[in-house]
């Protein structure tokens, strides 16, 4: 085995920490039209923050009915009809107004620009406008949950949904309608952005692998968010004026629905877990001080994966009356897009090898991302294939999956981010010790919860399930268990990083000794990021040469505390310091 | 708590059996993934933790044999899957020629099933949404051990799925279009159906049991004396189930309501049958009349003869020239057999009246007995 070793960058002296900035983004301005009519992406990042910790909550308080209800196989607390609005009040919420704008509207806005060495992104008024457009979508889902809430599922399947639910589809479908070109504004904006707006000498080839995989994301919102505009519409236009288009009654095809809605809907769970994939390649390098494993495999496999996703979505539908050989085609399609997701675990476990790992909380939500998106991307191959499918299709064992890669994967990759950029987005560091306890509970919860859905799914559980048959009591318990403490571990960062705010310590500028262009500005950043264009002069992961992008040293990273430490002994990382650096090695 | 869960649901059908094998080797070997990913995970974390470490790393870039290695092994792994995969499927999708055909409507919320011999069942759904006829007749999907036995869906409103653990196999029904599946039951017993395709309000209440027994017992079932399965219906071969199909293509039900005269229906042009048989009936003129074999069979050909007490001599008296002898003959079959809430009105949405698959098939033009 060779291992490819490049030339070294040239090392600059390790810059001194900046004062902090007197005026920074969060005091140019103050009073609440400040943040309602600001144009600068970080504010508006907050924005998204803010509604999108609201919307969390919401959803994450009827997951919490649902599991309650489901203690009992009649039904503990609610009617089937309340359960029913309950279910789909969670799976709306959380998917179209938590996980798709999630990444891209919070982290994506806040750090495009800085990573990439801009003061803002290309169309700041249009970044502006697209969160209104996201609340005013969030407005009508409210609107339709105050009325009486849905009961079709997220999946709005016609003809239930447009000529027999007597509940509210039409604001809810609306609403998701809109949301939608918030989505695809943002991708627009962090598309163009990444084009035109790199600082000097950031080639794509430096790009940081969060920027590749939101340019991707970008991708597949732009592609794939008026698909599932103009299949709202259809269904909206056949609830209201009767007009038959995909009722059979009425002339129409209940099958077309899926094929358009999934043609939006499959991608569209790659806009929510590529973001994610992103994060853990920012984080997974950073506390293991090492350069990323195969950084062009990374990268192109993020690509990669927003293509094949285009080509899958039959794959949803394997027993709904699709033809023979396009099942066929799809599964064998479907195989094919679990290569790259195999593709970037491998590498970012390769990248821990040899490295010098730390366990902060972002690292470990790092970790706990690495094992849940594994066991929730290997889950996914049971429902690729046929054979299994036509058992495990629609049942608890889909539910489990779902979750394994949305919430194992992409929730704790969005607390990773959370956590890792906390510090330069507000300048202040959190509790250590409450946020690894966190993240400890959030995975030892999630695995209680899901895991036996998957035993469930197996006996054949179906979803959307109020009353089940009395032998699959002892699974559901234990799922609503490990739910209570998944919720508890949710709660947590809602305290110590509220706390932080007011009692944190003082972040500085880069307090992981990160090398991302976005630490080498003070904590919190000035309104216009950089005080002059940054110019850059190396990759994104020189952690090995103790190097940032701008060719600096890296100022010492935060140990594990204890004394005997090495790095807290010996000064900065890098050739600075005095430690040896073993850059040369063959395995 | 009153069950629990074996640690392997029973697989009761061929398809079942084919599913197992491949359902734990893909267990087997993503567990093995999963585990090994977890395995250089733990053994990394701790291996290079920073105390363990010096705080300085090696410049590893990337290699590309490694790539191509963890590009191409796992493909090659996942295409197993998926040619294994293929394999179950087509043996579950193409559905053999030549076996007998059930054919299951979907509605909300409740399934019924009719037999190729027009033997009829509703194999389970919400009390509720169902007609008192329609509750007397639930019981179960009833299928032969070891025969395959074709079944043919369709939903009558929204989508549904036809999914049986048990069998491993589920498929979405859908309305305005039949799809097809078939199953090979190999074990005895009782085996949930359960509406996988959210439906609505009573989705979780659309479920019902498939009952495997021995072909002996199944034919007792077609035949309408297996009881115990929820079905009396007059079934092939007697002449009560013939009669009733004449009794389908002569219309007769549309005139002979159920329940006429009992006040349920406002404007009954005939008589109810349903217990017609061995009773006094009253007639025009002060007369009456023990209903026996020879009075059913004069009130069809020649209906003028004896009409009843309240009742108008509207109907036509041409049945004589649209019926053979033999056939009159079931048709009195037919009515001896009419016990109260058997009668299927004529709004009835059973699957023989629209499209299903039926022995003989009604002639057109035959809807005799106009008014």
């Amino acid at each position: 085995m060779s291992i490819i070793v490049a030339d070294e960058p040239r090392v600059g002296p390790v810059p001194p920490e900046p004062a902090p900035l007197k005026t920074n983004y969060l005091n140019a301005r103050s009073g609440i039209l400040s943040w309602l009519l600001t144009v600068d992406h970080k504010r508006i990042g907050i924005l998204y923050l803010v509604s999108l910790t609201a919307f969390f909550v919401v959803g994450g308080l009827a997951a919490g009915l649902v599991r309650i209800n489901l203690l009992s196989p009649t039904g503990a607390i609610m009617t089937e009809d309340q359960y029913n609005r309950m279910f789909t009040a969670h799976g709306v919420v959380m998917l179209f107004l938590f996980l798709i704008p999630s990444i891209p509207a919070v982290f994506g806005n806040f750090f495009v620009p800085m990573m990439i060495g801009a003061k803002d992104l290309a169309f700041p008024k249009l970044n502006l406008a697209s969160w209104y457009v996201y609340m005013i979508g969030a407005g009508f889902m409210v609107w339709s949950v105050l009325a009486g809430g849905i009961d079709t599922g997220w999946t709005l399947y016609p003809p239930y949904s447009s000529r027999y639910s007597q509940s509210n589809v039409f604001p809810g479908a609306f609403g998701a309608f809109i949301t939608g070109f918030s989505s695809i504004m943002t991708g627009l904006n962090i598309m163009v952005t990444v084009h035109k707006m790199r600082c000097p000498g950031m080639t794509w080839g430096r790009l940081p692998l969060f920027i590749w995989a939101m340019y991707a994301t970008s991708f597949i919102q732009l592609l794939g968010t008026p698909v599932v505009a103009i299949t709202l519409t259809l269904l909206c236009v056949e609830r209201l004026a009767g007009i038959g288009i995909f009722d059979p009654a009425i002339g129409g095809d209940p099958v077309l629905y899926q094929h358009l809605f999934w043609f939006y809907s499959h991608p569209a769970v790659y806009i929510m877990i590529v973001p994610g994939m992103g994060v853990i390649s920012e984080t997974i390098t950073c506390f293991s001080r090492k350069n990323i494993f195969g950084y062009k495999a990374v990268a192109w496999s993020s690509v990669g994966i927003a293509v094949v996703g285009f080509l899958v979505w039959a794959h949803h539908m394997f027993v709904a009356g699709i033809s023979y050989y396009s099942a066929i085609l799809f599964s064998f399609l479907t195989m094919l897009v679990a290569v790259p997701s195999a593709i970037k675990v491998f590498n970012w476990t390769a990248t821990l090898y040899r490295g010098s790992i730390t366990f902060q909380a972002p690292m470990l939500f790092t970790l706990a991302f690495l094992v849940l998106f594994t066991v929730g991307g290997v889950t996914g191959l049971f429902l690729a294939t046929l054979g299994t499918d036509i058992h495990l299709h629609d049942t608890y064992f889909v539910v489990a999956h779902f979750h394994f890669v949305m919430v194992g994967g992409m929730v704790l990759a969005y607390l990773a981010a959370l956590h890792y950029w906390w510090p330069k987005m507000t300048g202040r560091m959190y509790s250590d010790f409450w946020s690894r306890a966190s993240a400890t509970i959030i995975f030892v919860g999630f695995f209680f919860t899901f895991v036996p859905q998957f035993v469930l799914g197996y006996h054949g559980m179906p979803r959307r399930y109020p009353n089940y048959p009395a032998e699959f009591q002892v699974y559901n318990v234990l799922s609503t268990a490990g739910a209570s403490i998944l919720g508890f571990g949710y709660l947590l960062p809602g305290f110590y990083l509220t706390l932080s705010l007011f009692f944190g310590d003082k972040a500085t500028a880069n307090p992981w000794s990160a090398t991302g262009l976005e630490w080498q500005t003070p904590s919190p950043p000035s309104t216009f990021n950089f005080d002059r264009t940054p110019v850059v002069v190396c990759g994104p992961y020189e952690y090995a040469i103790g190097v940032d992008q701008l060719g600096r040293g890296l100022p010492e990273p935060p140990g594990p505390g204890s004394a005997d430490d090495p790095a807290s002994h010996h000064g900065p990382t890098g050739p600075a310091g005095p430690m040896h650096k073993e850059t040369h090695v063959v395995g | 708590m009153n069950a629990s869960l074996p640690g392997i649901p029973v697989s009761a059908s061929e398809v079942g059996d084919l599913f197992e094998p491949l359902f734990w080797y893909i267990v087997a070997v993503t567990a093995g993934g999963t585990l090994l990913v977890g395995a250089l995970l733990t053994v990394f974390c701790v291996q290079y933790r920073r105390q363990n470490t010096t705080g300085s790393t090696p410049r590893i870039l990337g290699s590309h044999r490694l790539e191509l290695f963890w590009t191409i092994t796992p493909l090659m792994i996942f295409l197993t899957f998926y040619a294994w995969g293929v394999y179950i499927y087509d043996r579950a999708v193409q559905v053999p020629n030549d076996i007998p055909e059930i054919f299951v409507i979907g509605k909300q919320w409740m399934w019924k099933a009719q037999y190729p011999n027009g033997q009829r069942v509703i194999i389970g759904g919400n009390p509720a949404n169902m007609s008192e006829e329609d509750q007397k007749h639930i019981g179960a999907l009833v299928l032969p051990l070891g025969k395959p036995v074709k079944v043919t869906f369709i939903s009558e409103d929204v989508i549904h799925d036809f999914g049986v653990p048990a069998f491993r196999q589920k498929i979405d029904v859908i309305p305005g279009r039949y799809v097809s599946t078939w199953y090979h039951p190999t074990k005895l017993g009782e085996f949930h159906v359960f509406c996988d395709q959210y439906c609505g309000t009573w989705h979780s209440l659309m479920v019902g049991k498939i009952h495997v027994v021995p072909p002996a017992e199944f034919e007792q079932f077609l035949e309408g004396k297996g009881g115990a399965h929820g079905s009396e219906n007059p079934v092939d071969g007697s002449p009560a189930f013939k009669g009733w199909q004449h009794f389908q293509r002569l219309q007769c039900q549309k005139c002979h309501v159920p329940n006429a005269g009992a006040g349920t229906r406002e404007h009954p042009q005939a008589p109810t049958l349903e217990g017609l048989f061995g009773r006094t009936v009253p007639l025009k003129g002060g007369t009456s009349v023990v209903a026996d074999d020879q009075y059913l069979r004069e009130s069809v050909v020649n209906p003028r003869a004896k009409v009843v007490e309240g009742w108008e001599p509207i109907m036509p008296g041409n049945y004589r020239d649209q019926v053979t002898e033999e056939e009159l003959r079931d048709l009195v079959a037919y009515i001896k057999w009419l016990k109260p809430g058997q009668m299927i009105p004529p709004n009835d949405k059973a699957p023989s009246l629209n499209g299903a698959p039926r022995e003989t098939k009604p002639e057109s033009g035959s809807a005799g007995g106009g008014k």
